[in-house]
């Protein structure tokens, strides 16, 4: 657990614990209100984990780095982005994965576009996210974020 | 059980191609199944702690708040209210949906609703540490200045783009001008029933005092009492259909 997964815990328990004391009816009212949401994003979270072991499966990180290091920067950007809106894969495996890349030489333009694109941009979640917030936002959203991935990737590029 | 089944299509699916590539490639199945653990303890750790949060910003945050935090009139500073929420957070993308939607139920905008989501995805401080870490601390500042930029032009696109009335909402809401009094969360301070005693009046649910209505729909003429009403609430248990924003 890292230290804001603590600090988060921690504060919660004690907001908590406040809540009960002072209210407990409305605490309890409040939590089976947040169980009715929760207990229906649950089984799409759950296929979501099964789906990414799954697809990592197929696509393990070292073959990713092959996409990383393609001879032609600008393809590689956009087949980096790709493979990192379909993969979910978590940020320290990520980041010591393109740091050697960058050691290795290879272009930074892939390697940030498969960053950003890795956690802003959910194909496997974006189900969930059309069901809570509709098909215009998860659209949006996610589309939007894949085309400043690539911005970003190609500004990183000038200035690193 | 079908009925399960048939509103978990997506579970289920997914679980049936794990039992066929089991049977293919035991192997394979293995390995995903593995990966999968790594999730898994991962949502275990983080979801319980969201549930929470998710009832207590329910229970205690008032709307009001949130709407002068984060609402549609709220600018360049809920801007970066939203940013440093989603910085400050822990835990994947998913984690955050919960929370967002309270929030925007509780009437923060859908602009500060992508930042917040964005934020949360990509610039989260532990993660910045990381990548200084493997990347160097130039890589990351240039990356963070970029992507915070990219994430405020997209928030106000979004926003332009969808719609409230775009995003589903579980419980009904409510017709124009029509008025609810939420029973669970009232106090029964009366302060309702003393502003516009045409509109609220008190009486007794379950041995506990609460406000009722009087008039389930807003007279235009008194539009300016009822909204004070409401504004003056201290558990923000009163609802207006449609004026809200008014």
């Amino acid at each position: 657990m890292d230290i804001f997964t603590i600090v988060l815990w921690v504060v919660t328990l004690i907001w908590f614990i406040y809540s009960m004391i002072k209210d407990k009816r409305k605490t309890l009212d409040a939590m089976k209100k947040s169980k009715g949401m929760m207990g229906s994003m649950l089984p799409q979270i759950l296929g979501i984990l099964f789906l990414i072991g799954l697809i990592l499966a197929f696509i393990p990180p070292e073959m990713i780095k092959n996409y990383l290091g393609g001879s032609n920067p600008l393809l590689a950007t956009v087949i980096s982005a790709l493979v990192g809106s379909i993969t979910l894969i978590p940020a320290f495996v990520a980041f010591p994965l393109v740091g050697s890349m960058v050691d290795m030489g290879a272009s930074v333009m892939p390697a940030v576009a498969f960053l950003t694109t890795l956690t802003m941009v959910g194909l496997v979640t974006f189900n969930l996210e059309r069901k809570e917030f509709g098909t215009k936002f998860a659209l949006s959203r996610n589309l939007l974020s894949f085309g400043f991935a690539i911005a970003i990737s190609l500004l990183m590029g000038v200035v690193i | 059980m079908i009925n399960k089944i048939k509103n978990n299509l997506f579970l289920f699916g997914i679980l049936g191609l794990y039992l066929l590539l089991f049977i293919v490639n035991m192997e394979k199945g293995m390995v995903a199944l593995g990966n999968t653990v790594y999730y898994l303890k991962e949502m275990l750790i983080i979801m319980p702690v969201v549930f929470l949060l998710t009832a207590l910003i329910d229970a205690w945050v008032p709307k009001n708040m949130i709407m002068k935090a984060l609402g549609d009139n709220s600018g360049i500073k809920g801007s970066f209210t939203a940013l440093a929420l989603g910085s400050i957070s822990a835990g994947p993308i998913y984690a955050a949906f919960p929370v967002a939607k309270t929030l925007l139920k509780k009437g923060a905008s859908v602009g500060n609703i992508v930042v917040i989501l964005s934020a949360w995805a990509v610039i989260k401080i532990p993660m910045l540490a990381n990548e200084v870490k493997f990347l160097g601390p130039k890589f990351m500042i240039a990356r963070w200045i970029f992507t915070v930029t990219a994430i405020f032009i997209m928030g106000y696109i979004t926003s332009k783009i969808v719609k409230i009335d775009d995003i589903p909402f579980r419980e009904e809401t409510i017709k124009e001008g029509e008025i609810t009094i939420d029973k669970e969360t009232c106090i029964g301070c009366s302060i309702c029933a003393k502003t516009s005693p045409d509109y609220f009046l008190m009486d007794e649910n379950k041995g506990k005092k609460i406000a009722v209505n009087k008039r389930d729909y807003m007279r235009l003429e008194d539009k300016k009492e009822v909204i004070e009403s409401r504004d003056k609430c201290p558990v923000s248990a009163i609802q207006i259909g449609e004026t809200e924003k008014a």
